[in-house]
């Protein structure tokens, strides 16, 4: 066995459909069984009518200081991972070993009681995770502060808002000291303040090479997080590697995009080239230059030339355009060369700018063209996401004669 | 929030942090420790099954304690008679059980002595106790819907939560008891030993019926109506307010064949006829009131149902999520 702290080796699971046992006449022969074999070994081998694969041979593992994002679309098996992950079901095939004890930030207050009070609840919630009476009291002070409710510890949590619950439940997990962290869209806790304070205390955790396995729509987040990332789109991984790569082909963003019919397009792009130095300054402007050619065929009228602008961070698209857009129709046969003014007014970060071409009438893909990538400095002192050209003026005194000419620090 | 804004945030923690080695993964209360689940592993034995259960409740034992503390609490919280509710059930039964003696006297003609009442008592408080605890542990399961599916742990955990809070109550009912016999005739005896004996195998036998009944009620819905209707019936069919003997020879054995019975029939003897357990006992009229055999008959079910009921729960809990 291999030194991983979370090891998933070639796991299946199948779930039902519908409901299963409906009337009492199958109580017994059910318990029956079940006393016999063990539940999640039955059938094991095939699908029956109303079953489905929620996860088809997923493997991945996670060492200590390593974090693995896992994205997908809704309903991929990303939520199966995590409750294989933490044991609430067992896989019907595979295995999948967790080692130490697992910290899981998915339903931070669960246990918590209405009726109970703050302190009592974490005492109970703290139980539910595995923690001790006496850790609990060594930590108890730490967790009130944390959730910034000291006021309110000796009032039961029904009068909480849902914030404040939210956010002791979340200060009671992030108390847990794991040996594996797991993370399902809890980041959006609380307001900004505390969702900054929660990611910092996920952050500090990974720092102490605990590793993390996070789930988040919040892609931004798991950039920032994690080492590498899979991609599960209906139960498989689709894609594997660090997060940037995993984010870019989730979004759609890769040359490879599944969508994309090679050699059946009108246009082809042969050569893209950036005019642009090593480092752009935000809100410079930089020319992209691609050249192509046109064959005479039936859909060259609908197809247009773009340009998609993604971060490589998030593999979010910040940006993008093409010859439709702008008005200008591609030549009805023959080779075209296209220049592209762009200036990035966006934030300091490396950016991948795709050249395609694409289909505006079915909305798709039909050319991956080449791509490159941009590296764009911090110009100018701001925070946001996007660079909004600030022109400052400011005047002395009363009435003064200070000239009011225009700051513009921009290239 | 910005990514720029993210950015410092992380970079300010390595300095705090940065020499921290990662925790050693041993030796800490309520580790889960190791984990797998491999594909084509034998199928574990019986003993294995009921170890691991045994290991994980052990593991889980913080959890157990700080559920039954919020069963209680909330029982006694923004409640009007409090503790009183602990008092209100035996009570009741012990008040119709004397009611329907007082009817019986006026037929028989034997009258209704304090050693009669004493033995309503005696055995209410053990009926109630195994009444509360079906009713609370058969929802055990399906009432704490959220933490079932969403959070890993030892599942028999909630039955037994429940089984204990209504232990709490039968023991403040159990201290009422105490003080009230010595007023019904009832002195101290050796025989008194037998109580602990006793009140295990009903502990044991409770437990075994918790198990089963919650686990059966998650994959079916309609057992708690079934389990509702039995035991508002069960009164019946269970020697609370009257004694087997007096139903005659051969509907009173049949009577002692419902596992509860030689228990609570076992208490009456030992605490108000101060017999010895050990030996049989048979009413001036030719009766059987008691033979040892009923106790190993009654031992036999709490220990033997334990086992069954716990491999059961065992070994569906791990889809409980799925089914709930």
């Amino acid at each position: 066995m291999s030194d991983a702290s979370v090891s998933f080796r070639h796991v299946w699971k199948k779930f039902r459909y519908g409901e299963v046992h409906n009337s009492l006449r199958d109580l017994l022969p059910a318990l029956g069984r079940r006393l016999i074999r063990r539940a999640s070994r039955d059938d094991a081998r095939d699908l029956q009518s109303g079953d489905f694969w929620a996860l088809r041979d997923v493997s991945f593992e996670v060492r200590p200081g390593e974090a693995i994002g896992i994205i997908g679309p809704n309903g991929a098996g990303k939520s199966t991972v995590l409750k294989l992950l933490t044991r609430i079901v067992r896989p019907t095939r595979g295995g999948c070993t967790v080692r130490g004890r697992i910290g899981a930030l998915i339903e931070l207050s669960a246990g918590f009681h209405p009726d109970l009070t703050g302190r009592e609840n974490i005492y109970l919630q703290g139980s539910i995770m595995g923690m001790h009476r006496a850790e609990i009291a060594a930590k108890f002070d730490e967790i009130v502060e944390f959730a910034g409710i000291p006021d309110f510890i000796d009032t039961p949590v029904k009068r909480y808002s849902s914030g404040m619950h939210a956010r002791l439940g979340f200060a009671i997990a992030a108390h847990l000291d794991p040996d594996v962290l797991i993370i399902d869209e809890v980041l959006a806790v609380g307001d900004a303040a505390f969702q900054q304070k929660a990611f910092g205390r996920i952050a500090e955790m990974r720092e102490q090479q605990v590793p993390l396995v996070v789930v988040s729509h919040q892609l931004d987040r798991i950039a920032q997080l994690c080492t590498k990332a899979i991609l599960l789109n209906r139960g498989r991984v689709v894609h594997g590697g660090t997060p940037a790569e995993t984010i870019a082909a989730y979004v759609g963003n890769s040359s490879s995009t599944a969508d994309a019919i090679a050699g059946d397009s009108a246009t082809r792009i042969e050569s893209m080239v950036l005019r642009a130095p090593a480092q752009v300054p935000s809100g410079g402007v930089i020319t992209v230059v691609i050249t192509g050619t046109v064959r005479p065929h039936w859909t060259g009228t609908r197809e247009s030339v773009m340009l998609r602008v993604a971060s490589v961070e998030t593999g979010i698209t910040v940006f993008s355009t093409d010859t439709a857009l702008n008005g200008i129709a591609l030549p009805y046969s023959g080779a075209f060369t296209l220049e592209v003014d762009l200036q990035l007014n966006v934030p300091s970060n490396v950016y991948t700018i795709q050249s395609l071409v694409w289909d505006t009438l079915t909305s798709r893909e039909v050319f991956p063209g080449p791509s490159a990538q941009v590296n764009v400095a911090e110009g100018l002192a701001f925070v946001g996401s996007v660079q909004m050209n600030p022109r400052l003026r400011l005047e002395h005194g009363e009435g003064a004669a200070a000239p009011t000419g225009d700051v513009t620090p921009l290239v | 929030m910005t990514p720029a804004a993210n950015g410092r945030a992380i970079a300010a923690e390595p300095e705090e942090h940065g020499s921290a080695a990662p925790a050693p993964p041993s030796g800490r209360p309520g580790e889960i420790a190791y984990e797998s689940f491999v594909d084509d592993e034998p199928s574990p034995t019986y003993a294995e099954d009921l170890r691991e259960a045994a290991t994980e409740l052990w593991r889980f034992r913080e959890m157990l304690y700080q559920l039954t503390l919020r069963d209680i609490r909330i029982r006694y919280k923004q409640a009007v008679i409090g503790f009183g509710w602990a008092l209100l059930m035996p009570a009741l039964v012990v008040l119709s059980g004397c009611l329907v003696r007082y009817a019986m006297t006026r037929k028989s003609g034997a009258p209704l002595d304090l050693a009669g009442i004493a033995s309503i008592a005696v055995k209410a408080l053990p009926w109630s106790f195994f009444v509360g605890t079906i009713t609370f542990a058969t929802q055990s399961l399906t009432g704490n819907l959220q933490l079932v599916s969403k959070v890993y742990f030892p599942r028999a955990v909630l039955p037994l939560a429940a089984t204990l809070g209504q232990a709490f109550d039968a023991a403040i009912g159990a201290l009422v008891l105490v003080l009230v016999l010595p007023f019904l005739d009832v002195h101290l005896s050796v025989q008194l030993l037998w109580v602990p004996v006793l009140l295990l195998l009903l502990f044991l036998l409770t437990v075994a019926a918790s198990l089963f009944l919650s686990c059966a009620n998650l994959f079916f819905r309609d057992v708690k109506y079934i389990v509702q209707v039995m035991l508002t019936f069960g009164i019946f069919f269970t020697p609370v307010f009257f004694d087997p003997a007096m139903m005659g020879q051969r509907l009173g054995r049949l009577i002692m064949l419902n596992p509860l019975s030689p228990l609570l029939e076992g208490l009456r003897l030992a605490i108000v006829d101060r017999h010895d357990l050990l030996l049989p006992l048979v009413a001036p009229d030719g009766v059987v009131v008691w033979s040892p055999g009923y106790l190993v008959y009654a031992a036999l079910w709490a220990i033997l149902g334990l086992v069954a009921s716990a491999m059961i729960f065992h070994r569906s809990e791990f889809v409980f999520a799925e089914y709930i």
